[in-house]
């Protein structure tokens, strides 16, 4: 009896160890061949993807384990916070590489410089000039792209066709002129769900480098430039003001991104401001991807709405090799060619072959082409609580509380107190 | 005096006994202060503590002493602050108007004897069994511009004119989510009224009766006296459950539109979390926290004082 309650005691012992052994993860457990990967949530398709890079690395790696954890958005940020100087963390985590967000963690020493891991596998031959300017914007080498995502309007060709549209707008008179016609056929020309900020956000965004042009609002989101200053920072809060009063759905301020997205699979609008990710969403959706355009927001500035997406290794990690060792070959072309559609119609590696499957993927590479460069979206261009004001005054605006030409000035007090 | 101290027999030499007393009792209450002082008094002596340094929460960064700064940019410089303090005041107010009104209400009537009175009772209580984030999804759909339910009630009975962007416009948006908070929160203190009025002896209900008191000379001259144990508790839930109002506010609004229906506990926490300041975080949770000492003390001083 004492022999088996002993046997016992030792079995529940080296359970324990085990459990815990396995659930240590993170650059402190396991083997030398483990690598942890943090990733932002994974859609269906996504982790479908994400399995199939791991399996075929693990199949040519023997030996090698890659754990995957994936956290919401909110989450993934708060963890990453939390670990950051400890040796909890990821070998390696997925983020966005905007300045708010990758900045901030590249200045909170979480990025490891990979500039010997550029030079020892060629990175910078692999990757696209707009993916690498989001690599090299803080100094050395920091992270590797996974996504860029390009944003613009997608229209409904059958709405734009009612209302007597030939041709997608291609500079902001013609869209606006647009609008007037959608509104004259009874149509509401633009969806937007005002609950989460960040939505209604990129119709500013773009209105700022409609109105400011790449330099001025490039200058104005990086604090260079004073935002009460600029006649056109005023322009482009009185255009937001325009389309939330004229052309944007009744009652957008009450409703999420989801809810709104609605209008615009159900036919009751006509165009959506999005990603690329979108293509697979109007498809799931029970819409005929092929009665959607896509067109960039006319800004006049040639630049394409968009952020990119990347693998940063932890500099907390003693694994760094074969960190670099897999991103090397989930970002190869063999592998991209596989999963590239997953996370966006086009790889951030320039030998793959845009996505196919969807009518809507190769509207982008066009785009892509077309485009002089990229403006980042609001919240990864401006710091996080720069981007809380950002959005508390376009929400200000966009419901009266703030009159379109006190805007600016009341986004550049908030930055001089906080400066 | 003398007399006395010779008839009284001699206490031995040492400690009082209440000391003795304390000491056999501190084993057993150890447990329970570590755990308080840990989980309780630590954290919010810490947040108190970190409101006086700016520090973004990253253990690389270190955290660094500024002093009264975060308090003077609070109330001068913080575009928020003043909005989500009116807001949790005016929240705390109306809890202390609305739903003990109607939960004391509710509670006089399913006192009653009654056909349906216990289903009418879990039918008002339902509500505070489900969690915030549902309740919030739920009256999200019902306030919903286009396909929400009140504004269609409100279509159907040609009443189109009153429909709202409920939650989207910062006049009403607040408001919403305090009718919501009310349906939610109205059951539980319905039941402690309840449970009160079961304290209310029948003999002094009789007896006034029988001196020929009406219904509203027994409510005021018997009932009322009756639930004051019962009214203290649910004053005191109910500023401190208004004073920390929080998922309701989120699951509906988010603390918009543009930050119209921000409260303290919140704008705390966005702070922290989502801003990555935790000095101005713990700046606003510390306002809380005085705002919470400085509604609940003095009342439950005042209420222990009438006790006496």
């Amino acid at each position: 009896m004492l022999k088996n309650r002993t046997r016992a005691a030792a079995a529940a012992l080296m359970s324990a160890t085990v459990l815990l052994t396995a659930c240590g993860g993170g650059s402190g457990g396991g083997g030398d061949e483990e690598l942890t990967v943090w990733m932002l949530t994974l859609e269906p398709t996504q982790k479908e993807a994400v399995e199939q890079v791991v399996a075929a690395y693990e199949e040519a790696n023997p030996g090698s384990t890659v754990t995957v954890e994936e956290r919401a958005v909110d989450a993934h940020k708060d963890a990453l916070r939390q670990v950051a100087g400890t040796d909890a963390g990821p070998d390696v985590y997925q983020y966005w590489m905007g300045p708010g967000l990758g900045g901030e963690l590249v200045e909170a020493g979480m990025s490891r410089d990979l500039s010997d891991y550029y030079d020892q596998y060629g990175w910078a031959d692999r990757f696209s000039e707009a993916a690498m300017s989001n690599v090299t914007q803080y100094g050395g080498m920091m992270g590797v792209p996974w996504v860029v995502q390009g944003e613009g309007l997608f229209y409904n060709k059958e709405l734009f066709e009612q209302a007597g549209i030939t041709a997608p707008p291609t500079t902001y008179d013609e869209l606006v002129a647009a609008a007037d016609q959608l509104i004259a056929a009874g149509t509401t020309p633009i969806e937007f769900g005002g609950t989460v900020n960040w939505h209604v956000m990129r119709l500013l965004d773009s209105l700022l480098e409609t109105g400011c042009g790449a330099e001025t609002h490039d200058a104005l989101k990086a604090g260079e430039a004073d935002w009460s200053a600029e006649a056109c920072v005023d322009d482009a809060f009185t255009e937001l003001k325009t389309w939330g009063d004229e052309y944007v759905n009744d009652g957008f301020m009450g409703i999420s991104n989801d809810e709104s997205s609605q209008l615009f699979y159900t036919g009751q609008a006509a165009m959506a401001l999005e990603g690329a990710w979108f293509n697979a969403n109007i498809a799931e959706n029970g819409m005929d991807p092929s009665t959607v355009g896509i067109v960039p927001f006319p800004t006049g500035t040639g630049r394409l709405y968009g952020f990119a997406e990347g693998f940063y290794v932890n500099e907390s990690s003693d694994r760094a090799d074969e960190a670099a060792k897999f991103l090397d070959f989930a970002t190869s072309t063999d592998v991209q060619q596989d999963v590239v559609g997953a996370f966006s119609p086009l790889s951030p590696n320039t030998e793959v072959a845009p996505a196919t499957g969807n009518p809507l993927h190769e509207l982008w590479p066009p785009i892509f082409d077309e485009a002089t460069g990229l403006y980042l979206n609001g919240d990864q261009a401006l710091s996080l609580d720069a981007t809380t004001e950002y959005w508390r005054i376009q929400n200000s605006v966009l419901t009266g509380g703030l009159a379109p030409a006190d805007a600016g000035a009341e986004f550049q007090k908030y930055l001089d107190a906080n400066a | 005096m003398s007399v006395l101290d010779a008839a009284r027999p001699a206490r031995p030499a040492g400690r009082p006994r209440r000391d003795r007393r304390f000491l056999r009792a501190l084993p057993y209450l150890l447990p329970a202060g570590v755990l308080y002082v840990w989980f309780l008094a630590y954290p919010m002596a810490d947040s108190v503590r970190l409101s006086f340094f700016e520090w973004t929460g990253f253990r690389t960064d270190e955290p660094l002493f500024v002093g009264w700064r975060n308090y003077s940019r609070m109330l001068t410089a913080d575009p928020v602050f003043w909005t989500s303090l009116r807001n949790s005041v005016v929240w705390v107010v109306l809890s202390l108007l609305v739903p003990m009104t109607l939960s004391l209400l509710l509670a006089l009537g399913l006192n009653r004897k009654m056909l349906g009175r216990n289903l009418f009772r879990a039918v008002f209580y339902i509500p505070a069994v489900f969690a915030s984030i549902t309740v919030a999804a739920m009256w999200r759909w019902i306030y919903n511009p286009t396909l929400g339910a009140l504004n269609q009630a409100l279509s159907s009975v040609g009443l189109e004119s009153w429909a709202q962007q409920w939650l989207g416009d910062p006049r009403f948006a607040l408001y919403s989510v305090f009718v919501a908070s009310v349906w939610q929160g109205v059951g539980f203190t319905m039941v402690l009224f309840l449970a009160g009025l079961q304290q209310v002896p029948q003999e002094l209900v009789d007896a006034a009766k029988v001196d020929g008191a009406n219904r509203w000379h027994v409510f005021r001259e018997v009932t009322v006296p009756a639930l004051r144990p019962t009214t203290v508790v649910v004053v005191i839930l109910t500023i401190i459950n208004s004073l920390k109002v929080f998922d309701l506010v989120v699951g509906m609004t988010g603390g918009g539109p543009a930050q119209s229906t921000q409260v303290l506990a919140l704008w705390s926490y966005t702070q922290s979390f989502s801003n990555h300041q935790f000095g101005a975080g713990g700046a606003t949770a510390t306002v809380l926290l005085l705002l919470s000492l400085v509604l609940v003390v003095p009342y439950l001083a005042w209420s222990m004082k009438e006790d006496r």
